[in-house]
């Protein structure tokens, strides 16, 4: 057993070439990471990264992906962790998840048309699955779309999508036959935004749920006799459920995780600059208390996404682990915010300019932790899931969802 | 033993209740919420005129010499709501701290004018290096002939925003009981307040510049005020588990309801165990709270020692509210976060009222150094 990724001397000298190139190529960032002027920065980068292929690392590299191994992934990964990013640098759940469930029910003519512009960081996608009647029950979407001639017409309304910039496509699951089986008569459709017939309206919501540089705001799309090409269901009319099995299976955290949890370092830095009866914070025994109950919940959630990354990368049979690490990471994140605040007193409430030390981060994370609770499936249905996999009171053991081809 | 309210007691729950359906229904708190001020002259005029603000200062000083159960009813249906404003920190908090520190002189001169509301009074304790409890208080003025001169700030003081009077605490000298309490006029040059932004309710700063305040703006004696500010504390306390209380049985009505109503899955989510037993944990949260809280009062109404009762309150209604408004979270799952539902009107006054007047480790701290009495009685 080895926990260290081990690298050879050519990853060795592909992460000077990353720190290198990353060094040269980030952009300057100030203020509120989300504003429209810092989310165009991004998205450059996102874009220089696509061109060399290391947007989606290990995506094929004739759809646009990298086509590098695991362990080139993870040193990318880890050093846009050094800057605070993810890969990429903005909101694109959708261009992940929608990606990888092409790669593995598109066609060829697809993958070939629908794949590069997200592998290289031309498009941002939206993952549009949860309608007002169908949020934990996602195949009891009333979203309907009818064929007439090359074209579907598409009918409906879905909420909590998306994110603050705008998108350039979205993809979303149908009805196809109203009167068909459950999980038989639904369909996968890739829809460029600008249709005519799409209306988007922001939604007011708590906080930004975590999902990273501009996915503040939530919104409504409404569906008002939108036509779309045929050639954009993908995985055939009434097999949808299909490959929705794909993306859940990876949103629900199947996928893994290489970065760690960075609540603990900063709240260490925190409490040893904060002062308390003229001494540092950290010198109390009850702050020491809470830091390490922090930093025992973050290990457990890095340790489940680091196993799941290397179940994932090499092809282990997985069954329960994505819930797991999912459910695990979403209450964990409530008693996070807990610890926070006992440990930070109303400090952790605030973002006030003058008095607030975490550049808004606590606040926002008091909010963001309630609402990270429900996005990718309720902390319920992860335990729902995990209880099938898992096997409970019955002899046949639900398979995890196809995630590569 | 008769643990229902009386006949009296639900006549003013309803009257509380009719008022917030006429005037505050959660929609409107929704907006207000947004406002600076945080509430409106609607809400501080009717609480002042039906006499729920002054309800517990004694008649001679033109309250309504209620007992603590009455207004703790009143202030249960307030936390419902969720009522804002600054009710509890002016007709409880700081007229407890004058009617219980001042002397005869400045009980006549200030409590009618709270009770009226013409006043708006607030009370603060804690400062930059946050830390609740009278060895947190490090702010000394420097004497200046017949004035107090005060530099420096007290933080996370609830409602000093729309205060006329913030009562502040300072050290008048090196000794433990070295502490006074400064009936301080918000006016005063070198005075700024401002409310703090973020995952708060009415918490703000008060900013001391070279401000000069008089010496008899002192609340009764210098070196007197420990115990006295105690008895306040424990008097007050209760109140403000009743408005927590309140807000707990609000977040378990809606979550009952929507499990009632929403459905998934072709059935109403209620019938799932999962959510069942959110609103299981809960209820137990509620009750909880519930039980410690009107046992503190009941011991202050009949005169018993209530010191154990009311920081047990404390530390269980903090906690209990916190994870009820996390339960009814998980229960509504997306329509708990939308602004307009109004759910999170209460996940905000869970998160903010935990350290009010001490956070739950505070109260158990207390706790432990009483648990010994505790085996012996
Ligand atoms: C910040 C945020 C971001 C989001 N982003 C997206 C997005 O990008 N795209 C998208 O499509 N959607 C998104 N969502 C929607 C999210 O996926 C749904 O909120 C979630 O799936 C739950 O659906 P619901 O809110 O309708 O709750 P419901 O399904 O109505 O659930 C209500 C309650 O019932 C419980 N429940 C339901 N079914 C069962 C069951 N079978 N067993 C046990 N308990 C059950 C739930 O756990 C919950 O407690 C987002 C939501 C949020 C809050």
């Amino acid at each position: 057993m080895d926990f260290a990724p081990s690298y050879t001397p050519e990853q060795e000298a592909f992460r000077s070439e990353v720190r290198a190139w990353l060094s040269e190529h980030m952009p300057k960032t100030g203020g509120d990471l989300d504003s429209d002027e810092n989310y165009r920065k991004f998205r450059q980068l996102g874009r220089d990264l696509g061109k060399r292929g290391w947007l989606r690392p290990t995506a094929p590299k004739q759809y646009g992906g990298g086509g590098l191994d695991v362990a080139s992934a993870i040193v990318l990964y880890e050093e846009m962790d050094a800057y605070g990013l993810p890969i990429p640098p903005y909101y694109d759940s959708g261009g992940w998840l929608g990606g990888a469930s092409i790669l593995v029910w598109g066609t060829e003519e697809q993958k070939q048309r629908l794949l590069p512009p997200i592998f290289t960081g031309d498009v941002v996608t939206w993952q549009l699955l949860t309608g007002p009647e169908a949020g934990s029950d996602l195949a009891g979407t009333k979203t309907d779309a009818r064929r007439d001639g090359d074209e579907y017409v598409i009918n409906g309304e879905k909420i909590y999508v998306g994110g603050s910039h705008g998108a350039d496509q979205f993809w979303t699951i149908t009805r196809t036959n109203p009167d068909g089986d459950r999980h038989k008569n639904l369909s996968w459709f890739m829809i460029p935004a600008n249709l005519p017939g799409i209306t988007v309206r922001p939604m007011e919501l708590l906080g930004d749920g975590g999902e990273g540089i501009g996915a503040g705001v939530k919104n409504t799309v409404y569906f008002d006799n939108v036509r779309v090409p045929a050639a954009n269901l993908v995985g055939g009319e009434n097999n949808g459920w299909q490959v929705a099995s794909t993306h859940l299976e990876l949103e629900h955290g199947s996928g893994g995780s290489v970065g760690r949890n960075r609540w603990f370092t900063r709240a260490l830095r925190w409490a040893n600059e904060q002062q308390r009866d003229g001494r540092p914070l950290i010198e109390d025994p009850e702050a020491r208390d809470r830091l390490v109950d922090i930093f025992v919940l973050t290990e457990i959630s890095r340790l489940f996404g680091l196993r799941n990354f290397w179940m994932n990368r090499t092809h282990q049979p997985m069954t329960y682990e994505g819930p797991q690490s999912s459910y695990f990471r979403k209450l964990s994140g409530l008693k996070i915010t807990e610890a926070l605040h006992s440990l930070f007193g109303p400090y952790a409430l605030t973002h006030d300019e003058r008095w607030d030390f975490s550049e808004g981060t606590l606040d926002a994370y008091q909010r963001s932790a309630i609402v990270a609770l429900h996005p990718g499936g309720t902390a319920d249905i992860q335990k729902v899931i995990m209880a099938r996999r898992i096997g409970m009171g019955r002899e046949e053991r639900e398979s995890a969802g196809k995630t590569v081809e | 033993m008769d643990l229902s309210l009386t006949e009296s007691q639900q006549l003013l729950k309803q009257s509380v209740e009719d008022f917030i359906e006429r005037e505050a229904p959660r929609d409107t708190l929704v907006e207000l919420q947004q406002t600076e001020r945080g509430f409106n002259d609607t809400i501080w005029k009717t609480a002042a005129e039906t006499g729920w603000l002054g309800m517990l200062i004694p008649e001679q000083y033109g309250g309504g010499g209620a007992e603590f159960t009455d207004a703790a009813v009143v202030y249960e249906a307030l936390g419902h709501a969720p009522m804002p404003g600054p009710m509890f920190s002016s007709g409880v908090l700081s007229a407890q701290i004058i009617q219980h520190v001042g002397s005869e002189e400045q009980r006549q001169r200030h409590l009618p004018a709270i009770a009226s509301g013409e006043v708006i009074c607030t009370f603060a304790l804690t400062e930059p290096e946050y830390r609740w409890g009278l060895h947190g208080v490090r702010m000394r003025p420097r004497e200046d002939g017949e004035h107090y001169v005060l530099d420096g700030a007290k933080l996370f003081v609830y409602d000093a925003h729309a205060a006329d009077y913030v009562i502040t605490a300072v050290r008048t000298g090196d000794g433990e009981d070295d502490i006074g309490l400064l009936m301080v006029d918000t006016k005063t040059p070198g005075i700024s307040t401002r409310r703090l932004g973020g995952f708060t309710s009415s918490e703000s700063e008060v900013i001391f510049q070279n401000a000069r305040v008089p010496k008899s703006a002192l609340l009764g004696r210098p070196g007197g005020v420990r115990n006295a500010l105690d008895r306040a504390l424990m008097n007050a306390t209760p109140l403000l588990c009743a408005y927590q209380v309140g807000g707990a049985q609000a977040v378990f009505d809606l979550s009952v309801k929507y499990s009632r109503e929403r459905v998934q899955f072709g059935r109403p989510i209620g019938r799932f165990q999962f959510v069942q037993n959110h609103i299981v944990q809960l209820v137990n949260h509620l009750d909880a709270a519930r039980w410690t809280t009107y046992e503190a009062l009941w011991k202050l109404d009949s005169g018993r020692e209530a010191t154990v009762s009311v920081h047990l309150a404390k530390a269980v209604t903090s906690e209990g509210y916190r994870e009820a408004c996390d339960y009814a979270h998980e229960v509504h799952a997306g329509t708990g976060v939308m602004r307009e539902y109004g759910l999170t009107l209460f996940t905000r006054l869970s998160r903010s009222l935990y350290h009010a007047l001490g956070e739950p480790r505070y109260h158990r701290k207390r706790l432990a150094d009483l648990v010994a009495t505790i085996a012996v009685d």
